[in-house]
């Protein structure tokens, strides 16, 4: 019964200062649609730098031999064996759902050389149909065309390498790099098409080419170093890797393999999601501390002004924790019901750019420079909602709310009765 | 620690009872050595001029406040060791209370407010509810049960407040100048109604008051100075 009082007692205070319960409410709710529009957008461009990294690089979850990652030599080629694995586990109902597409790479160090001089290239060998699944790079034509199936001794260059050999579309240059056998092999190569990634590093360094091609070249045959996946959200990841962790548990033991997440493969990439992440974080901390304060002002503000009420509630026979507990359900409704409408709002909002998603092209000058940690920057951002958040965010809110009426909670149940009944407003 | 019961069934006893406040340096001694017995069914005015503690008596009597030293009962309940919760247990159960300043609360309608002490009781609704009409009927409060406190006069204001203070059927009602506020006339309608409320529900009343009209129907009159009992005269 006297649980029923109080929260009669609490509704009918909110509704009697409807005004500044409007106004603490609004704050609120203005505030929860911030949190869940900006967050939403944070997951969002994290999301994209994520899939632009990986589709750059190996994939979320990438199998290789434990030593490729510092070497990148021929020699740390996946055991035919492994590969079969991997691409089985690909494809098993526990994998599959999550998978959007798969590659198999050859990817070693070599030197690029034309007329006009030599440099330091990253060579990829690819498959590809698959790449064009894969990756982006095919998509980022700056000049002919990406590789075809039939394509033999063709190349995709990057547009700042092609400039460094003073290349154009259709000339030759040659590749050389340590072949199978240990040896020093070379090959020659035609431009097909030249490619603009946006991040300047790839594209005075990248080369693809036929797996085909490499494995006449290098003596590998269909031998890759590396096998990726490429999931429908990097939130998969764990889950991906984890499994292929236990179908590879023996070559991972003998040291023949090792499964890596995107984590691992990229930590600049990880590490600048998780600053940008604390960034964001910290902003909202602010934001929601000043909400904080706004709370416990309006809600201290209402236990001043009802000081001979809380000692009339006393007098008639209310314990001073029953007293506190009017106030908390005051703050807490507040919060609960603000925090819902925040979310909801934010949720609305951010929902409306779900398409097409925020175009930023016009704050963001000069494109092309336009990278972070390796990552080309997508100028539209389009949010992610996921349920983990939401429900942080509702957590947050409401842990907020909570700790804000705390106080004034605390100073209603602390009241000198014979002193609030002397008080007159 | 259980409380030690008194003998006496007296609604209210105080023996040797001391309040001193601490007023920076200075110590005001309010109540000083009081001791006190209202029986059941009293209608008892402490007087006595302003600061002379018949206020911080009834605060003590209440519950309200603790005494620096003494004893004070209630309804045979020893009080000045009681926990905060047993103290408002107390009140609820025991003691009614009415102020100068009515003290109704502004979100609850008359007949809420009437009936509250018995919401906290768990008194069931429809009990509660011919409780209420029943006391609104003899103080000529029908038809103002669902106003609230902002839409009624002092003098309703104050019958609201009485009803509350005798609907739980406390063993006491101690009331702190309730006519302070009020005309003469509404003073006369209340006086009447608490005097009909101790004659036929046997409600002990003990006022602190100034008002000669609470002093003239009071059957008891207690004199109070400098926080001590100057006289204690009984009326027939």
């Amino acid at each position: 019964m006297h649980a029923r009082v109080l929260v009669v007692l609490a509704m009918r205070n909110l509704r009697r200062q409807l005004r500044r319960t409007l106004l603490t409410a609004s704050a609120m709710i203005i505030g929860g649609g911030l949190l869940i529009f900006s967050l939403s957008f944070g997951d969002g461009s994290h999301e994209q730098w994520i899939d632009s990294g990986v589709r750059l690089g190996t994939g979320h979850v990438t199998v290789e031999r434990p030593e490729f990652r510092l070497r990148r030599r021929i020699d740390d080629r996946l055991p035919a064996e492994v590969r079969r694995t991997v691409e089985q586990a690909f494809a098993s109902p526990e994998i599959a759902p999550f998978v959007v597409a798969t590659s198999s790479k050859l990817s070693i160090n070599g030197l690029a050389s034309s007329a006009a001089g030599a440099r330091p290239a990253q060579i990829m060998a690819v498959d590809p149909v698959q790449e064009s699944a894969f990756g982006m790079l095919d998509e980022q034509v700056a000049e002919g065309r990406y590789l075809e199936p039939d394509d033999r001794l063709a190349a995709y260059v990057g547009a700042e390498m092609v400039e460094s050999l003073e290349l154009r579309l259709g000339s030759r240059f040659v590749v050389q790099a340590q072949d199978a056998d240990g040896e020093i092999a070379g090959q020659l190569l035609r431009v097909v098409g030249t490619f603009r990634s946006g991040v300047p590093e790839v594209d005075l360094s990248m080369i693809h080419i036929p797996l085909a091609t490499a494995g006449e070249w290098l003596g590998s045959e269909e031998d890759v170093t590396n096998v990726g996946v490429l999931l429908n959200g990097s939130a998969a990841t764990a889950r991906v890797a984890d499994r292929l962790e236990r179908v590879l548990a023996d070559p991972v033991a003998r040291g023949e393999a090792r499964v890596m997440r995107w984590r691992d493969a990229d930590p600049a990439l990880a590490a600048a999601v998780a600053i940008d992440d604390f960034g964001n974080y910290l902003v909202q901390a602010f934001l929601f501390i000043i909400i904080a304060f706004g709370i416990v002002n309006t809600v201290l503000m209402s236990v001043m002004h009802r000081h001979r009420e809380f000692g009339v509630l006393q007098a008639l026979g209310l314990t001073p924790g029953q007293t506190g507990t009017v106030v908390l359900i005051e703050g807490f409704t507040l919060t609960v019901i603000s925090g819902f409408l925040g979310v909801g709002i934010g949720m609305l909002c951010t929902w409306y750019f779900l398409g097409d998603g925020l175009d930023l092209t016009a704050m963001m000058e000069n494109l092309d420079e336009m990278t972070f940690s390796g990552v080309a920057v997508d100028p539209v951002i389009v949010p992610l909602f996921t349920a983990r958040r939401i429900v942080q965010v509702l957590v947050f809110i409401l842990v907020v709310g909570a700790m804000a009426s705390i106080y004034p909670a605390l100073r209603a149940s602390r009241i000198d009765v014979t002193e609030a009944m002397k008080f007159d407003r | 620690m259980s409380p030690i019961t008194d003998t006496n069934n007296a609604a209210v006893r105080t023996a040797g009872v001391w309040k001193i406040f601490q007023q920076e340096a200075e110590e005001v001694r309010a109540v000083r050595d009081v001791s006190l017995t209202v029986d059941r069914g009293e209608f008892t005015a402490l007087a006595g001029p302003s600061g002379s503690g018949k206020t911080t008596l009834l605060n003590l009597i209440g519950g309200l406040t603790r005494p620096t030293r003494g004893q004070v009962w209630v309804a045979g309940r020893e009080v000045s060791e009681m926990s905060n919760r047993e103290l408002a247990k107390l009140r609820l159960e025991q003691v009614g209370f009415v102020f100068q300043a009515y003290n109704l609360l502004p979100v609850l309608t008359a007949l809420e407010n009437a009936e509250f002490p018995m919401l906290l009781q768990g008194v069931d609704a429809a009990e509660r509810r011919a409780r209420v009409q029943e006391l609104f009927a003899r103080t000529g409060m029908e038809g103002l049960e669902d106003r609230r406190p902002g839409k009624l006069s002092g003098g309703q204001q104050q019958r609201v407040a009485v009803v509350r203070a005798v609907v739980s059927r406390p063993a006491l009602v101690l009331a702190d100048e309730p006519t302070a506020n009020l005309d003469s006339h509404s003073s006369e309608a209340l006086l009447d109604v608490m005097a009909e409320l101790n004659r036929d529900l046997g409600v002990t009343f003990v006022f602190a008051t100034h008002d000669v009209r609470v002093m003239e129907r009071s059957r008891r009159l207690v004199r109070m100075v400098d926080g001590n009992i100057d006289s204690d005269e009984t009326r027939a």
